[in-house]
């Protein structure tokens, strides 16, 4: 997915194009972001997050910036305060949003590409993402934290967000994407092990790592439906491992 | 709980079977419930026009289990989903119409 920015003065294009490149683009985009510095901090306390969705029209507001639009029309408008003029949190949950129209779905995850096809490694913080994308060696890095999975014939597409973790920039530096070999929950430990998980495992543990507004019902059974494809249609693992390159000969053994 | 009179009725929270588990989201508060095979066979058939007691019988005759092993588990999960807030529990004689 490529996104192009309007309603930006020189300086803040400046900061998108640089923050978000090469996820930015003025041209041939998959979606147009409007922007208009609008919002202003009122005093007192932030509001929670908050995101509604309903037949392709959805509402974000990440205090004090809001974003708003028709998802078919592949036009949004967000609505900005002081700060970053793509307010990271309402970009991601924008992005989730997308890719729920097509049975995608962001998830907390890394992922690096081994032999033209992609690992994934998911888990809470601390797990182990950034330490594995740091292991990749001349392999490419999808994504040291958030990574976009899309639905394709016979299986998934992982592809790389502009979303990085605590690896940085560098984890996010091309707009790249590699078929999904597997998907595995880390666990840190002294040396390597794994265990295939089954399908309610796997939509078990890949719920709560989904970037989604999932109070909201319609979402969560979207996610549900999307998770349950996932599980069919890749090989999922939960994986100790220990912080050696000795890692990769061993997801090569997985087979 | 008077399992002949006691009708359980599903609510209407996001759930999926996945081969023979399932999952059943809490989206109030914000939990996700897996259910084993057991389990997930009682909640698809908490469908409010079945009693406890139908309920144990359709179970009793797919799993290898006694029908009083069947029965006290199955109570004790139906009301965990009701104090969960996951199914309501209608009380009306058997014949009864809702």
């Amino acid at each position: 997915m490529v996104f192009r920015v309007t309603g930006l003065g020189a300086p803040e294009r400046r900061w998108a194009e640089e923050r978000y490149a090469p996820f930015v683009s003025r041209r041939a985009p998959s979606v147009t972001v409007e922007v208009a510095a609008t919002e202003r901090y009122r005093p007192g306390r932030a509001p929670r997050p908050v995101a509604t969705w309903s037949n392709g029209h959805f509402a974000l507001a990440s205090y004090p910036s809001r974003a708003d639009g028709d998802l078919a029309r592949r036009r949004v408008r967000f609505r900005v305060g002081p700060g970053p003029a793509l307010n990271p949190e309402l970009f991601r949950l924008l992005c989730g949003f997308l890719l729920m129209r097509e049975g995608g779905f962001l998830l907390h995850a890394s992922a690096v590409v081994d032999h033209g096809r992609a690992w994934a490694f998911s888990g809470p913080s601390a797990s182990g993402k950034t330490t594995i994308a740091g292991l990749a060696g001349d392999r490419q890095v999808l994504n040291d934290e958030t990574v976009a999975f899309r639905p394709v014939p016979g299986g998934f597409t992982a592809c790389a967000t502009p979303f990085y973790g605590s690896g940085g920039p560098t984890m996010a530096r091309a707009n790249a994407r590699a078929p999904l070999r597997a998907l595995c929950f880390l666990r840190k430990a002294d040396r390597f092990a794994h265990r295939r998980l089954t399908p309610a495992e796997v939509v078990a543990r890949a719920f709560p790592e989904v970037m989604l507004p999932k109070r909201d019902p319609r979402v969560a059974e979207r996610l549900l439906a999307s998770l349950a494809a996932l599980a069919e249609a890749t090989p999922v693992y939960e994986l100790a491992f220990a912080p050696r390159a000795e890692l990769w000969d061993y997801l090569d053994g997985l087979g | 709980m008077d399992s002949a009179e006691a009708f359980p009725l599903r609510r209407s929270v996001p759930w999926r079977v996945l081969d023979t588990e399932a999952l059943v989201v809490d989206v109030k508060g914000g939990l996700l419930y897996p259910l084993n095979s057991v389990g997930a066979r009682i909640w698809e058939l908490c469908d409010g026009a079945r009693s406890v007691d139908e309920i144990v019988g359709v179970v009793a005759g797919e799993f290898a289990a006694s029908e009083a092993t069947i029965r006290a588990d199955a109570v004790e999960f139906i009301e965990r989903l009701a104090d969960a807030n996951l199914v309501s529990i209608e009380r009306r004689r058997k014949g009864e119409s809702r």
